[in-house]
């Protein structure tokens, strides 16, 4: 995969970045001592404040059949499940606090009972509006992160100034910049690949990372080639916490051409629209602009358009729609999204998975699937 | 419904029958009233703040009160099945799928399905399934969807969550005047309003009585004459029979007279119902002496209208109603529920249906009973789809919890 890197230097950012998303976090602590890191769940926490507050986010992703926690019944989806049953094994324990943006109605729960059955003492909730484009969502949703930023300062003892704010919003933006750089790339490279280095953006220091995958990009567009007649595809989904479901794609001939999964490229899209003068309103404006995840609501063909628009944008022939076993909101948006991307005369499969892992049946129908166009 | 009762019947479920016979006829024939007195009709959420839809004259029907009719009378299996069949996944609500697969197949749904909105109105303080369930059904008949965003409340409710209800409540009023060419008018508001508190301190009372030993009323009665306060909120109708229930219950305090005969142990019930099962799963308590007091479902409409702007009452109000709220909140509910109505134990209906009401109950339960001393039971099922329903391992379940209790 790295052979044909150009310097060392660049190789050995590109290793550095495939070790962290291999690692998911797990050893962010010990690989970078003098760090706090923060976990959160979800793309709607909003980093920037994280960062302003002097800690390092970092995404909370489970590893997958950890079994069932006494605290969850089996009818909730694994990402919940798994993650718990992590965090009473002591995994998370180096953070400085968990952070809950709420979404559904599993995080809504989970949120709520974090603090008592992983024994993490610092669990913080945000709760973004729902409706986004609601009369006052905006001025809602200012007030909860003027909240939120106070809550964070409380953990570090430094409370962030205009400065800090202004820092950690160019930080940010100038990820999701050499995100959308490799986004734009994904069809000429190897779909695991690129699903990994994304990933790697969301557990490791955000410095760090901005750092090595702008040293690793030459490289990376050295590596691109043309696809061929590979199936080109899109992925939507929620959390992959591993890159099987990539992997499996690309060896039974397919190629992601285009990704709306939460730890893929729809945690770097948007934009700070309206400026960053007032940098929390930039934070609001850009969640509620971005196109959204099915546990909010903007009116009801944002979602649908966004990825008929996606796909045609990145001559997509198929498009594969994720769902966890248990998860409700993306089991809702299935329906009208297969009828809708159908019409449109796109292939579409609803796949869905205990976890990340793909199994023998999944790949019996990935493989139908992609051999049917 | 053929099972039997092994407590005693209330004179008042005749009436009750006959008001929500008169209601759902009324609802059936909207079609034929509705327009000439333009009153249109909308299909809302239990939570929603209905007394706005009643100041502009707009017929409430609420499919949430359907898929627990669908689950009595035990189509709602099929029903799903009609939904799965159409891509709804068996992991959704059940009472989602039953009434989507009575849209889809009117003719195996009850009363031929509910009549066709003209509005819908989905408020989120319950859950995030309504929201998607609201969504399906604006897909289904393009017709305006309302959506007031009740944020979750993992501590108080804020100022600004506060002001950010009120904000969409004004803009709502706004809409509905246009969508009904009726104006606003603040004293029907207020009238509905007033007719909603006064059930509410009725059904308040009501239930209150059960602290009496024996309890004048068990889980059945309490799930079955919450029908009027879920439906005909802020209406006459709902004053005059809770009225009469309350008389009913009052009278039977008065008299001794405890719903189960031989009331030996008191329990307290958390989750919806199981509807399927409505007797047979109560009866399993009751000829064992074991009464239902109270219960966190139906108590769920024992809500403060606070005084004040109407708008900004209807703004807390909704937003501060239980499911909204965080586990700790619920397990002080339920600690205070066993102390109040002198509870020897509680039951959780693990409901696989509905998720912000059951994922965070092992954790409320490990808590009351540490702090309450009571045992907990937690048992699986659905409220409406019967296919999960173990009958076996739920009736030995129960009896060896009622078993420890008699130990007692
Ligand atoms: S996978 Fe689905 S149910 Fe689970 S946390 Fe994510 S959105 Fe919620
Ligand atoms: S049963 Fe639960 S999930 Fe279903 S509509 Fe009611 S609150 Fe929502």
């Amino acid at each position: 995969m790295t052979g044909m890197v150009k310097t060392s230097k660049e190789k050995e950012q590109l290793n550095l970045l495939l070790e962290e998303a291999a690692l998911s976090g797990r050893e962010a602590a010990g690989r970078y001592p003098g760090r706090r890191f923060f976990g959160y769940f979800c793309s709607y926490w909003p980093e920037e404040l994280v960062l302003a507050a002097g800690l390092e986010p970092l995404r909370m992703l489970p590893a997958s059949s950890r079994g069932a926690p006494a605290a969850l019944p089996v009818y909730c989806c694994s990402l919940a499940k798994d993650t718990l049953s992590l965090a009473a094994e002591g995994k998370f324990n180096n953070l400085a606090g968990v952070g809950f943006a709420h979404t559904c109605d599993t995080m809504q729960c989970l949120g709520g009972i974090w603090g008592e059955t992983a024994g993490q003492a610092v669990t913080l909730v945000l709760v973004p509006p729902v409706r986004l484009d609601a009369p006052g969502a905006l001025a809602y949703f200012k007030a909860e992160l003027a909240a939120l930023l106070q809550r964070l300062a409380g953990l570090t003892g430094h409370q962030p100034g205009g400065e800090d704010l202004h820092r950690a919003l160019a930080l940010c933006e100038h990820i999701r910049r050499l995100a959308a750089r490799l986004d734009e790339m994904r069809s000429l490279l190897p779909s695991p690949l690129v699903a990994a280095l994304l990933r790697a953006g969301q557990v490791m220091p955000r410095a760090d990372f901005a750092r090595a995958l702008e040293t690793a990009l030459p490289a990376l567009q050295e590596q691109a080639a043309d696809p061929g007649d590979k199936r080109r595809v899109l992925v939507s989904g929620a959390v992959l916490e591993n890159d099987d479901l990539f992997r499996s794609i690309e060896e039974l001939g397919g190629r992601v051409v285009a990704d709306d999964t939460c730890t893929g490229y729809r945690h770097f899209t948007g934009s700070y629209a309206g400026g960053k003068d007032d940098p929390l309103a930039a934070i609001a404006r850009r969640y509620i602009a971005m196109p959204p995840c099915p546990c909010r609501h903007r009116g009801l063909d944002a979602r649908p358009d966004h990825l008929e628009k996606l796909a045609r944008a990145r001559q997509a022939h198929g498009v594969i729609l994720v769902t966890r076993k248990y998860c409700e909101p993306h089991a809702w948006d299935a329906v009208p999204l297969s009828q809708r991307l159908r019409g449109a005369g796109l292939h579409v499969l609803v796949l869905e998975l205990e976890g990340a892992e793909i199994g023998g049946q999944e790949r019996t129908r990935l493989q139908a699937f992609l051999e049917s166009f | 419904m053929a099972e039997n009762r092994k407590y005693l019947p209330l004179a008042s479920t005749r009436r009750l029958e006959k008001l929500m016979t008169r209601y759902y006829f009324l609802t059936r024939y909207h079609r034929f009233w509705g327009k000439p007195l333009r009153r249109p009709l909308a299909w809302v959420t239990s939570g929603a703040p209905v007394e706005l839809l009643r100041a502009f004259r707009i017929h409430p029907v609420y499919p949430e009160n359907y898929g627990a009719i669908c689950g009595t009378r035990r189509v709602s299996a099929q029903l799903c099945q009609v939904a799965e069949a159409a891509g709804y996944s068996q992991d959704l609500c059940s009472y989602a799928r039953s009434h989507i697969g009575s849209i889809l197949r009117p003719e195996l749904a009850p009363m031929g399905g509910l009549p066709k909105p003209d509005l819908l109105v989905a408020c989120n303080n319950i859950c995030g399934t309504v929201l998607k369930w609201y969504e399906a059904l604006a897909r289904i008949f393009r017709v305006p969807l309302l959506v007031l965003d009740t944020p979750f409340l993992p501590g108080e409710l804020t100022e600004s969550a506060k002001s950010y209800v009120l904000e969409q409540l004004k803009h709502m009023a706004d809409f509905l005047a246009h969508f009904t060419g009726r104006r606003l008018d603040r004293r029907e508001l207020e009238r509905h309003m007033a007719l909603s508190k006064e059930t509410v301190n009725l059904w308040k009372e009501i239930r209150g009585f059960c602290r009496a030993k024996p309890s004048p009323l068990n889980a059945p009665d309490l799930f079955i004459h919450m029908a009027p306060i879920v439906v005909l909120r802020g209406t006459p109708q709902a004053v005059h029979y809770y009225r009469l229930l309350r008389n009913e219950v009052n009278s039977r305090v008065q008299q001794g007279q405890g719903a189960v005969p031989g009331e030996k142990i008191r329990l307290v019930w958390d989750n919806i119902a199981i509807w399927y099962r409505i007797f047979g799963f109560f009866q399993m308590f009751s000829e064992r002496g074991a009464c239902f007091v109270t219960d966190t479902y139906s108590g769920g409409w024992v809500m403060e209208l606070t005084e004040g702007d109407p708008l900004e009452s209807l703004a807390a109000t909704y937003t501060e109603i239980f499911l909204n709220r965080s586990p700790e909140f619920r397990a002080r509910q339920m600690i205070e529920l066993i102390k109040d109505y002198n509870a020897d134990g509680f039951v959780m209906h693990s409901n696989r249906s509905c998720k912000p009401y059951s994922l965070v109950q092992e954790v409320i339960r490990r808590r009351v009973m540490q702090e309450t001393g009571v045992p907990g039971l937690v048992v699986e099922a659905d409220m409406a789809d019967q296919r999960v329903f173990a009958e076996e391992p739920v009736r030995n379940r129960v009896q060896a919890f009622l078993e420890t209790l008699s130990d007692i």
